[in-house]
């Protein structure tokens, strides 16, 4: 099963605060550009997350004329960095643009779905998921949404027939 | 020799451009400049000071124009994404500043710089691209004439890239509109002081930027618990929620509570259609979204929507200035115009407070029978007419017609025309004043009348004594003021609340941050700043050593003023505010009672009293002792 990075860009406010924990958490410094995770403002209104899904069959593992793009035993797609020649191969593959050249080595940086962002998001949308879980999740804000209006028409018909209990 | 290093925080450059030679040169940042005036405003401060004096039109390629990001910006404090443009305004013709949010500062930083320092005056108009480190001047002949967000979005193509980060002006700078402003990322501004304008006079359209370096941090293992705890706090603030449940738009119901909500050219402090214009109608019909800036726990921004009719647009929220000033301060209570005006004036590059003002005061002179369809080239100019309003900032950003006079501002206009038209001007040293009433709130008077930089509510952003801060009002200010100096109404101890305010922001704006979640919400103070820049920049200063900074910043900034002739006397407000009892609502019969305050404000300072000059031991106190010898060369002796 995938396990990702997700936020909801409709709740997502692009703060921006996960491109700077997740800089610092894997090199010590303030650089979106070395981020795992970036945030995409689209103007106006939406801000969308880009992070690696992890797909069932990556792109960008079979791009890697290295072998240094591989998927692990948690379905995580992980760089060998010392294998990576940053070619750019996998950038070029990845259909989200979910993968990215460090400025400094050149070489391939992606998401692992750590979570280790997740606990910054001000406004908690930003999770790691599987497909299951999100679609749950969505089912479930549906349900809400429809049966919150249901209940408001109910108390609305109750307060028409006269306020009984 | 060792390679001196690095301190964190900081980019470690200056990137100097002389428009007229065409040359970007980048300049090292000296480390003992950098502790001293902090960054942000303390730099714009001292260069300003250094390189603009009383000779120099504000107009003239004599200027200079400065962006100048502190060591906090494009960190992790929250709401860290602020940046400072300084120059001599051409509104006030003395120090001139204005201040933006969104991600423009940030990136700057990862492009390489911590200012830009821009001199002289093209031959024809460019743009400054800085790309990772360098920086070049680009022919902007196919962006003269545009719009702020044509401007961003053709730039974007240009370089094709989305993620370029853009800072421009739109027509109302090239036009040397005097409330010009320079807007960022859309629809985020550098309002006040007309410096749209200087970038206009230099024939500057935008300042396009990106890059990968590092904001280095001092002290990494350390850092991220400090951070922690500052976010922790600002979520535990109940101050939070509501921020972004309405931004600043619910500051309209606010204020009508307490009769600091300007209508009819600050006649009244109330306005009985305020409900029409608030914060909750906008929620309630046009928020699409909150938005937050970089670092942003607050989240203020937002997006709204006018889905049709004449003022249709998608785009950033007003926010409770624009609401003010374009709405019950010009008896406007059609709330679509106020979004399409306040979006309008981001399009054309304007501030919405100068805007709103100048087209309020030519509403009473209007309403005075002063103003005619003579001099109006046949608008209406009845209060609350908004297409008028909407019409007028078209014809402002272009100077047509009457527009050409209402561009000079309300103080400029009121002497052009006469006619008794000047007592309507509601302005200090010929800046329109902002959206407090103040005779609802006398700190925000004084607030007004001694900001460095004209009528300014947020040099002192005095608003504990608003409402219901008393606990933090003891505890910043000592609780032997108590009850008095929490008392919005009460003159007393203002002069201290405004004074420890202006050092404050002036730190808050030098390190480039918010002044929320630091003056309001009242949750991040000098403790935490101590503890922060200790483990990003890596230097230790005490509590004592940045209120000291933040005085050297407001007292710097008042020798700049001094320079120009600036004294007591034009610490003013208009005599309406300070001798017309407020007519109506809960602050009826309230005047400004300025001159106590001034007493205690000066005497607060270190200032002299009689004349508004800094002492001679205060100057020397903050360490501005060469400041000292270049007033005494301007033939200007400061009292001991």
């Amino acid at each position: 099963m995938r396990r990702f990075l997700y936020a909801d860009p409709t709740v997502c406010v692009g703060c921006r605060i996960c491109e700077a924990v997740c800089s610092f958490h894997w090199e010590k410094t303030l650089n979106p550009k070395k981020a795992r995770i970036r945030v995409r403002r689209v103007d106006p209104g939406l801000d969308v997350v880009v992070a690696c899904r992890n797909c069932e069959h990556p792109w960008c593992v079979e791009a890697c004329p290295e072998e240094a793009l591989q998927k692990n035993k948690q379905g995580i797609v992980v760089v060998k960095s010392k294998k990576c020649r940053g070619c750019g191969a996998c950038v070029e593959a990845c259909p989200f643009g979910a993968i990215f050249l460090h400025p400094e080595t050149q070489k391939s940086i992606k998401c692992v779905a750590c979570g280790f962002c997740t606990t910054y998001c001000p406004v908690n949308t930003l999770r790691i998921t599987t497909e299951e879980e999100l679609a749950a999740l969505k089912q479930q804000k549906v349900i809400q949404h429809e049966c919150g209006n249901l209940l408001e028409e109910l108390r609305v018909e109750r307060e028409e027939k006269g306020g009984e209990e | 020799m060792a390679r001196k290093r690095k301190l964190g925080g900081y980019a470690g450059q200056h990137l100097h451009v002389d428009m007229t030679k065409g040359l970007c040169k980048p300049v090292p940042l000296e480390k003992e400049f950098a502790v001293k005036y902090i960054g942000g405003q303390g730099f714009a401060s001292r260069i300003l000071y250094d390189q603009v004096g009383p000779q120099t039109n504000p107009l003239s390629p004599d200027n200079i124009l400065i962006w100048a990001t502190g060591p906090f910006t494009g960190t992790l404090w929250p709401q860290a994404s602020r940046y400072v443009v300084g120059a001599k305004s051409p509104l006030t013709g003395i120090f001139g500043e204005a201040h933006s949010a969104g991600h423009w500062g940030p990136e700057l930083k990862f492009g390489g710089f911590d200012t830009i320092i821009v001199t002289g005056r093209a031959k024809n108009p460019a743009y400054l691209l800085i790309d990772n480190g360098k920086a070049k001047l680009i022919d902007a002949k196919d962006l003269w004439g545009r719009n702020t967000n044509e401007t961003e979005e053709i730039i974007k193509e240009t370089h094709r890239d989305p993620n370029l980060r853009v800072s421009c002006i739109g027509q109302a700078g090239e036009n040397l509109v005097r409330f010009a402003a320079i807007i960022n990322d859309y629809d985020r501004a550098a309002a006040r002081s007309g410096i749209g304008a200087v970038a206009g006079s230099k024939r500057l359209k935008a300042v396009a930027v990106r890059g990968s370096q590092d904001i280095p941090v001092a002290k990494p293992d350390k850092y991220l618990k400090v951070i922690e705890k500052l976010h922790q706090k600002m979520l535990d603030s109940p101050f939070t929620a509501s921020r972004a449940k309405y931004g600043t738009t619910n500051l309209v119901e606010l204020m009508q509570e307490i009769g600091r909500l300007p209508s009819y050219n600050m006649r009244s402090g109330v306005f009985a259609e305020y409900q029409k214009i608030s914060g909750e109608a906008i929620r309630e019909h046009y928020l699409v979204k909150p938005r937050a800036d970089y670092a942003c726990l607050q989240r203020c921004g937002r997006y709204t929507l006018v889905k049709a009719g004449p003022y249709a647009y998608c785009g950033g929220s007003p926010e409770y200035e624009s609401q003010s000033a374009l709405g019950s301060r010009c008896g406007n209570e059609n709330l679509e115009s106020i979004l399409y005006g306040h979006h309008l004036s981001n399009l054309y590059g304007m501030d919405t407070i100068s805007t709103g003002a100048t087209i309020s005061w030519a509403m009473e002179a209007w309403d005075e029978g002063l103003i005619t369809a003579e001099d109006t080239g046949g608008l209406d100019l009845s209060w609350g007419n908004h297409e008028t309003i909407v019409k007028l900032i078209h014809m402002i950003a272009h100077r047509e017609g009457f527009g050409d006079i209402l561009a000079e501002g309300s103080f400029r206009a009121a002497q052009k025309i006469g006619r008794g038209t000047e007592k309507f001007v509601m302005h200090s040293k010929k800046q329109e004043i902002a959206g407090q009433e103040p005779r609802a709130q006398k700190s925000m008077g004084l607030a007004s009348a001694t900001a460095a930089r004209g009528a300014d509510h947020l040099y002192a952003f005095p608003v504990l004594d608003e409402i219901g801060f008393d606990e933090e009002i003891g505890i910043r200010y000592g609780e032997k003021y108590l009850p008095e100096i929490g008392d919005r109404l009460d003159p007393k101890y203002k002069g201290i609340m405004v004074k420890e305010n202006e050092d404050f922001c002036a730190v808050v704006e030098s390190l480039g941050v918010c002044k929320y979640g630091t003056v309001i919400p009242p949750v991040l103070f000098y403790e935490d700043i101590v503890t922060t820049y200790e483990v990003t920049v890596g230097i230790s200063l005490t509590e004592a050593e940045f209120r000291l900074a933040g005085e050297r910043i407001v007292n710097l900034n008042r020798a700049f003023n001094i320079r120009e002739g600036i004294r007591r006397k034009d610490d003013s407000l208009p005599r309406r505010l300070t001798h017309t009892p407020a007519p109506e609502g809960p602050s009826k019969g309230q005047v400004v009672e300025l001159d106590q305050m001034l007493d205690e404000y000066y005497e607060q300072r270190g200032w002299n009293v009689k004349d508004g000059l800094p002492t001679n031991h205060t100057m020397r106190r903050v360490k501005l002792e060469d400041v000292v010898e270049d007033l005494a060369k301007h033939g200007i002796v400061l009292p001991n």
